[in-house]
């Protein structure tokens, strides 16, 4: 079988074009991906197996037994879902509010402030479309899609020929990239390539504004007040532009404000916009969906009708100081992916996993319960790095659960 | 048993910085147990001046620790013309989130790109990295 314009999930460009060939239930080929599209879509071959203490059990049981631990839990937290649909993050948020849990996901260490700062309508964004046609000027700053977003480049930022932009990347745009590394995407701009050491981006961000308020700018490392000001100029004469916020930036940022304040001085001349270069599929659709629920798009506890929000709801301090007494993750993997202090805590708790392959997680989860792939498998709609929301329609005929369906159970078992 | 067991080995104290990589990712995706994912995460890009200063050539196993943990990962040398002496690079994984500080000082913010090591040639045996299962021979 043929499968034309599938939505891949292997990223949060939701990349809409793709081409499956099949034969049964197997993937034969696909086209139009990049490799870790490719990979995301054929799935991990170690799938998660569903089990209770490590014995294999049935998924009724399971879902009995994640709901007794939630249930008799005081203080359970619910973490993950950027590879969820929206349909199984709003059963999450039901399960969290329901259980007085707190709730995270990944939003509340990587772009959380920059999504925060879109939504609450603090800086100008657009969607990727708008860059695809209008953009002039793409800067990414902390970011590497060469690696992270594979297809970014070709589809919408750089090289296609856009409404506006008929002459791409020869003559039309220009791409600059900050980092502090020599990346992949540095490679491919290499004309236009600052690196500046570690830690240093509020510093040439502060310099950047100064030097737009028609000061004279200065930085503490290599970087002469000239090379600051013609970069200011290249970037205020941009008639679109776009920064593509990276974690490298995000990171080094202790707050969001100087990188809102660089956007006002660029914009009283240009029109510059803000965008996270999220990783998950669907995290953004996560934060959109919280933010709707309680005016906070991460680190929510619920108590009755009141939210609380803060770092101290955040996932890292939560785990860390000990104050959950259960966990329930969905779809992320802490023991791969958090400070290892730090997720080595979750053996000291009950832990339910949920997820389509076996995790690091899963190791040490007390119940473990197997879903489907979102995309190839389950159906759902999910929300791309720009706010765009995307149908995602799936082709394989599986027996598994949806994460949805899995969370609905739960649901109904407290 | 050597005597060179005896002699300290020189240490260098460095800044990771870590990143992505799409190889390494499509690994994780195809399966995070597998030989390939590790070959591919449990290494540092080191410049040449700094593989110098703790006498290492391309691929020879490094430790590198801190205050919350170590590990031994294979040193390469950095591809790049500019030297960044003091400066070493990771990909993102289990491997380097061993070295990451819990403390966030109240923001919930791991410092996941930025980690302060010390790195030294070894001749130890592997730090376990993955996690065993904790229900393995409970009965």
């Amino acid at each position: 079988m043929e499968i034309k314009d599938f939505v891949c999930t292997g990223c949060a460009l939701l990349c809409d074009d793709i081409g499956i060939k099949t034969e049964g239930n197997t993937i034969e080929k696909t086209y139009n991906t990049c490799r870790k599209g490719a990979a995301r879509i054929r799935g991990d071959e170690e799938r998660m197996t569903c089990t209770i203490k490590g014995r294999e059990e049935n998924i009724d049981k399971a879902i009995t037994e994640a709901a007794r631990i939630l249930s008799e839990a005081n203080k359970p937290m619910i973490y993950g879902l950027g590879n969820s649909s929206l349909e199984a993050q709003k059963k999450a948020i039901e399960l969290a509010s329901k259980l007085s849990a707190y709730l995270d996901d990944t939003s509340s260490f990587c772009q959380g402030p920059v999504v925060e700062a879109i939504l609450e309508g603090k800086v100008p964004t657009c969607t990727l479309d708008e860059v695809r046609h209008l953009a002039d000027m793409i800067l990414f700053w902390g970011s590497d899609p060469a690696s992270s977003h594979p297809r970014h480049l070709s589809r919408f930022s750089y090289f296609p020929r856009g409404e506006k932009r008929q002459r791409g990347w020869e003559e039309n745009r220009t791409a600059i990239v900050i980092d502090v590394r020599k990346s992949d995407t540095s490679e491919i701009c290499n004309k236009n390539f600052y690196r500046i050491p570690p830690g240093s981006d509020g510093e040439l961000i502060d310099a950047l504004t100064a030097a737009l308020n028609g000061k004279i700018p200065k930085v503490s490392f290599g970087m002469s007040s000239k090379e600051i000001l013609e970069l200011a100029n290249l970037l205020k004469k941009a008639e679109f532009g776009t920064i593509f916020a990276g974690l490298g930036l995000v990171y080094s940022l202790p707050e969001i404000e100087p990188m809102i304040k660089l956007i006002e001085a660029l914009n009283k001349s240009s029109n510059f916009h803000l965008m996270p270069m999220v990783g998950q599929y669907n995290m953004r659709g996560f934060n959109h969906l919280l933010f709707e629920k309680t005016g906070y798009i991460n680190r929510v506890k619920f108590d009755g009708n009141k939210v609380d929000h803060g770092p101290h709801c955040s996932v890292m301090e939560v785990l860390n100081s000990g104050e959950t007494d259960a966990m329930l993750i969905i779809g992320s993997d802490p023991l791969g992916c958090f400070p290892k202090s730090i997720a080595e805590k979750l053996k000291n708790i009950p832990t339910i996993v949920i997820d389509p392959a076996r995790t690091f997680t899963s190791m040490i989860a007390d119940v473990s319960i197997p879903s489907a792939y979102t995309g190839t498998e389950a159906a759902g709609n999910a929300v791309r790095m720009d706010g765009e929301k995307v149908e995602i329609t799936p082709f394989i005929d599986s027996k598994k659960l949806s994460d949805e369906e899995i969370l609905k159970r739960i649901l109904e078992a407290i | 048993m050597g005597f060179g067991q005896f002699i300290s080995k020189p240490e260098l104290d460095i800044l990771i910085v870590t990143h992505r990589d799409i190889f390494q990712n499509s690994a994780y995706e195809h399966s995070r147990f597998s030989a390939e994912y590790a070959d591919q995460s449990a290494i540092i890009i080191l410049t040449a001046s700094d593989m110098k200063k703790i006498g290492i050539k391309d691929n020879d196993r490094v430790l590198l620790k801190n205050k919350w943990g170590k590990v031994i990962v294979r040193a390469v040398e950095s591809k790049e013309e500019e030297e960044h002496a003091g400066i070493a690079y990771m990909l993102n994984s289990p491997w380097s989130n061993v070295l990451v500080s819990p403390e966030t000082n109240g923001t919930g913010v791991p410092s996941f790109k930025r980690i302060k090591a010390t790195i030294s040639s070894t001749e130890e045996k592997d730090v376990e990295v993955l996690p065993v299962s904790k229900w393995e021979n409970q009965d």
